[in-house]
């Protein structure tokens, strides 16, 4: 039985007659069967070892029992925010400044000054043929009516 | 899982995890903290409970890997087998010398259970202390049965060529 024992073939009914012949002990035993005697024994002693447990910590479930996550994601949430309005900041001051550098640079000013002038002028154009048309309106209609 | 359930069913076990989560660490405060931690995940996952056939199994498995993560989360220094070689119980004999010499080897068969690796040092200590079934450990360590038996026998056969070197023989 003891062969069969360190193979790991023994069952609970077995190892228990085991623990049982070698609770008290036996001088007279062949090596082989001694060997095993002191395993026996310590797994006797630990099994009949009393564990004083100690009593149970009271967690109280509070809502608040969670409170690192709930901090994790408002950091989250702040930092996120905090991004985002950066961002808006520094889009804003990149356009501030681009428009700075180009009021402060002679020749992008004049450039952008003359592209400025340019358009009002061909919109002043715009209204000035029209203007030339009603005046031919105006010309034709005083000859009809033989004012002149 | 009602409060009524986790009273009746998971609270009694926690002796025997404590035990457990205490022979996985070698360390009562740490053994307390995981067991704790054990019986709150328990009550975390409740939903789970109603499928499970071996309850204390269950129990002992969310024990068993709470305590390894605590010991490879840090350079976790499990307490060796000569830190508690003295602290086992004397055995009632009557002459102190006789009492020394069996303390003496009682501390070596701990040593050599402590120097198996986890795996077989809990199988055996499950099967050879606490007298769980096959299929029990099985189910504690999630494994196959045939791999129980294996290891149980290689655990066995470790602890025996030990205890030979040592020239530790029955008393």
């Amino acid at each position: 039985m003891l062969e069969k024992y360190w193979e790991g073939e023994t069952s609970l009914e077995e190892e228990e007659a085991l623990r049982l012949f070698f609770r008290t002990p036996h001088p007279d035993l062949p090596e082989a069967l001694q060997e095993a005697a002191p395993m026996f024994q310590y797994f006797r002693m630990e099994a009949e070892k009393v564990w004083e447990v100690p009593p149970a910590r009271i967690v109280k479930l509070s809502p608040m029992r969670h409170w690192m996550k709930y901090a994790a994601i408002l950091l989250v949430a702040v930092g996120i925010g905090y991004a985002v309005k950066q961002q808006g900041q520094r889009e804003r001051q990149a356009v501030v400044a681009m428009k700075e550098q180009e009021l402060n640079d002679p020749q992008r000013a004049f450039d952008e000054t003359k592209k400025a002038l340019q358009l009002l002028a061909k919109n002043l154009n715009k209204g000035t043929s029209k203007m030339q048309k009603l005046s031919y309106f105006n010309e034709a209609t005083s000859l009809v009516e033989g004012k002149e | 899982m009602s409060l009524e359930r986790f009273l009746s069913q998971v609270v009694p076990v926690r002796q025997k995890l404590y035990r457990f989560a205490f022979r996985l660490l070698g360390n009562e405060e740490d053994a307390q903290d995981i067991t704790q931690d054990a019986l709150m995940k328990v009550w975390g996952m409740q939903e789970k409970m109603a499928e499970l056939q071996n309850m204390e199994a269950w129990c002992m498995r969310i024990t068993r890997n709470l305590a390894l993560d605590k010991i490879k989360s840090r350079k976790y220094r499990v307490s060796d087998g000569l830190d508690r070689a003295g602290e086992l119980p004397a055995v009632q004999q009557q002459s102190p010398h006789a009492v020394a010499e069996q303390n003496d080897v009682m501390g070596k068969v701990h040593v050599a259970i402590q120097a198996l690796p986890e795996k077989y040092r809990t199988i055996l200590q499950l099967r050879d202390i606490d007298g769980h079934s096959y299929q029990e450990i099985a189910d504690i360590l999630d494994i196959d049965m045939n791999d129980v038996k294996v290891n149980l026998h290689r655990a066995r056969k470790g602890v025996r060529e030990k205890l030979q070197n040592l020239q530790v023989y029955g008393l």
